[in-house]
């Protein structure tokens, strides 16, 4: 059975990632074993300069998922670089970074950065946190996505990701941007906007008032946004949004992704990762499919 | 290491009061690794609902694994309809403990508010052993939410009692049992956990008389494994994640002014 994917020129063993933010030290996270055999792991965003994140509370529990407004909370790109990142590349698995900056030119130095350590397979560009107090994401905006693409694949000896916000009317001509100025892949999507209130105090729940909802409870939204995007574009995507279980990949499969990343799982069960990459395999086999390649978006037409 | 999560078999489930609850699971792994002030995240069941796992410190871990808990919504309701030999998946044990007391200590005061009174027995079981003045200061509201403190007092703990109403105990805050507490540098040591407008009378009440102390804190978690980032709270030392770095703190590292 054949379920080894491509982005550009990386090769992962199988389909199966994590969603940034969502998988910590690994060796607490969960059983080394279990983690060996993902596809690839990608670590919390990291941005040129350590940031401390926002005031709590930073997470809420919602109806069949979760609001969140961390703050890209990280020790910077030189202490991940120096004390993450050797934990992570022993763990064997190819690792796809995903990288913020500020300004393009902040993402050109990071990326530079990165190209002068080893162990990286991708760099991810998070062009869609909605938690840094700015008005417009880069991710919103076709023209800036294409500039942001463009000067870090300018740069980077790695394929480029370019992770997209669901925040958007149509997130088609986006992705055509990001593909446009040579990105490798799509992230699709980051958390939706959203806000919840305690109505005894009139207040926001977070202390950052608004937040990203992640969770089953947008993953039909998701997957349809998936569904769109692979018919516009050639460029491999990697989907996420509420994935719990092997079926609930196989949706974004068959929609277009190539591949899938379990996220806010992670948090209700560990081994959701796991699970998830036995589960496709379960169902190729069952269903005598020999090479994962032949559910890439197989959505069936009338 | 040991496997963190597993699923194992409810015991027992049964009201102790009023207010709380005792479960008892068959849980020998997270038994034997556990040290007080550790906690447990619960997923309460298999489905969507309640969403998040839920947090609880371990009561005790004797043959089997206690926690005390009250109900205050969903998750613990659903809880609550746990019966013996239902199922349960479990992450722990978790967090750092309330560690042993510094040299020179000898009396040791625990302070409790409410459910918060939870991680103590297990406290005063391995403490028992060693040669410590042992004081309990408990308040709740009314008779019904102060629950037997025979086990407290079988472990040799003197146990002063407030409530809110009078109804058991002396009437009033739990501060009011402060002068109970020998206030030496050198001699005393205080570990606290409850709501936070207790912790921080407590807090100032070490910080006035220069004792020592350690604190446990709640905040909502998601992963409660340090991978969310989500149960932050901002310390004297900047962030901390009360799941990984607590839930006990040093507690004059805690910051208490806004009250959520
Ligand atoms: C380290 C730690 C140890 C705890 N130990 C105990 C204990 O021994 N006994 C006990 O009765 N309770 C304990 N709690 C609190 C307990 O986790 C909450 O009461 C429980 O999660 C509420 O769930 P619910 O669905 O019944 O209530 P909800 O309706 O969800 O909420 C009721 C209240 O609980 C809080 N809460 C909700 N979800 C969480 C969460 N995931 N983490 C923390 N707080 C939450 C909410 O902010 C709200 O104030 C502990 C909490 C922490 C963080
Ligand atoms: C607590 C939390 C932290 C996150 N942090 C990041 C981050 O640092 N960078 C990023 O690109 N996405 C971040 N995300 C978004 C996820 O990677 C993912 O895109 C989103 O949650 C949807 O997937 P899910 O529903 O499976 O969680 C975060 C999500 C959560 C819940
Ligand atoms: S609950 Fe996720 S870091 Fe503490």
């Amino acid at each position: 059975m054949n379920i080894s994917v491509r982005i550009g020129k990386a090769k992962f063993q199988n389909p199966v990632t994590v969603a940034s933010g969502t998988f910590g030290h690994s060796e607490k996270y969960y059983h080394l074993r279990e983690v060996k055999k993902l596809g690839a792991l990608t670590p919390k965003t990291v941005t040129l300069k350590a940031r401390e994140g926002n005031p709590p509370p930073r997470i809420a529990e919602t109806p069949s998922g979760m609001l969140n407004a961390i703050g890209i909370e990280n020790p910077g790109a030189d202490e991940f670089i120096k004390t993450k990142l050797p934990a992570l590349k022993k763990i064997g698995v190819p690792l796809i970074v995903s990288i913020l900056g500020r300004t393009d030119e902040e993402f050109k130095m990071l990326a530079e950065k990165f190209n002068s350590v080893s162990g990286v397979s991708v760099l991810e560009l998070n062009l869609s946190c909605p938690n840094l107090g700015k008005k417009v994401l880069v991710a919103q905006d076709p023209e800036a996505t294409s500039r942001v693409v463009g000067a870090v694949k300018k740069v980077s000896k790695y394929p480029v990701v370019a992770k997209l916000s669901p925040n958007v009317t149509d997130i088609v001509p986006i992705a055509k941007a990001a593909e446009a100025a040579g990105a490798d892949g799509l992230s699709l999507v980051n958390t939706f906007a959203g806000m919840l209130i305690d109505i005894k105090t009139r207040e926001a729940v977070l202390g950052n008032v608004t937040g990203g909802v992640s969770g089953p409870a947008i993953r039909p939204m998701a997957v349809h946004m998936v569904y769109k995007t692979a018919k516009e574009v050639k460029i491999p995507i990697i989907a996420m949004g509420g994935i719990m279980t092997a079926e609930d990949a196989l949706q974004y499969i068959i929609a277009g992704a190539t591949m899938v990343a379990v996220g806010t799982a992670n948090f209700i069960n560990p081994r959701a990762p796991a699970d998830v990459l036995d589960g496709i395999k379960a169902y190729m086999r069952k269903n005598k499919i020999g090479d994962i390649r032949e559910i890439i978006g197989s959505l069936q037409t009338l | 290491m040991g496997k963190l999560q597993d699923i194992y078999k409810v015991i027992s489930n049964e009201k102790l009061c009023e207010k709380f609850t005792r479960l008892r699971i068959d849980a020998k792994p997270i038994v034997e690794k556990s040290r007080p002030g550790q906690f447990i995240h619960i997923r309460i069941n298999d489905g969507l609902e309640p969403f998040f796992r839920r947090p609880f410190s371990i009561y005790r871990a004797k043959k089997s694994l206690e926690i005390l808990y009250e109900v205050v919504g969903s998750g613990t309701g659903a809880l609550a309809a746990k019966k013996k030999g239902d199922t349960l998946d479990v992450l722990g044990p978790l967090g750092t403990p309330f560690g042993m007391p510094p040299k020179g200590i000898k009396q040791i005061v625990m302070v409790a508010g409410g459910v918060g009174v939870a991680p103590f027995l297990f406290l005063s079981d391995t403490l028992k052993k060693k040669d410590y003045e042992l004081i309990l200061l408990y308040g709740g509201r009314t008779k019904g939410h102060i629950f037997n403190i025979d086990e407290f007092k079988k472990n040799g703990c003197g146990v002063f009692q407030a409530t809110d109403d009078g109804s058991v105990g002396v009437k009033g805050r739990v501060s009011k049992l402060f002068p109970k507490i020998d206030p030496c540098p050198e001699t005393t040591f205080i570990y606290t956990c409850g709501p936070r407008p207790m912790m921080a009378s407590v807090q100032d009440f070490a910080r006035k008389h220069k004792l020592r102390a350690r604190g446990s804190c709640e905040e909502v978690m998601a992963c409660a494994l340090g991978a969310c980032l989500g149960c932050s709270i901002k310390t004297t030392q900047g962030f901390k994640t009360v799941c990984g770095d607590g839930p006990v703190f040093d507690l004059h590292e805690l910051i208490f002014e806004k009250i959520t």
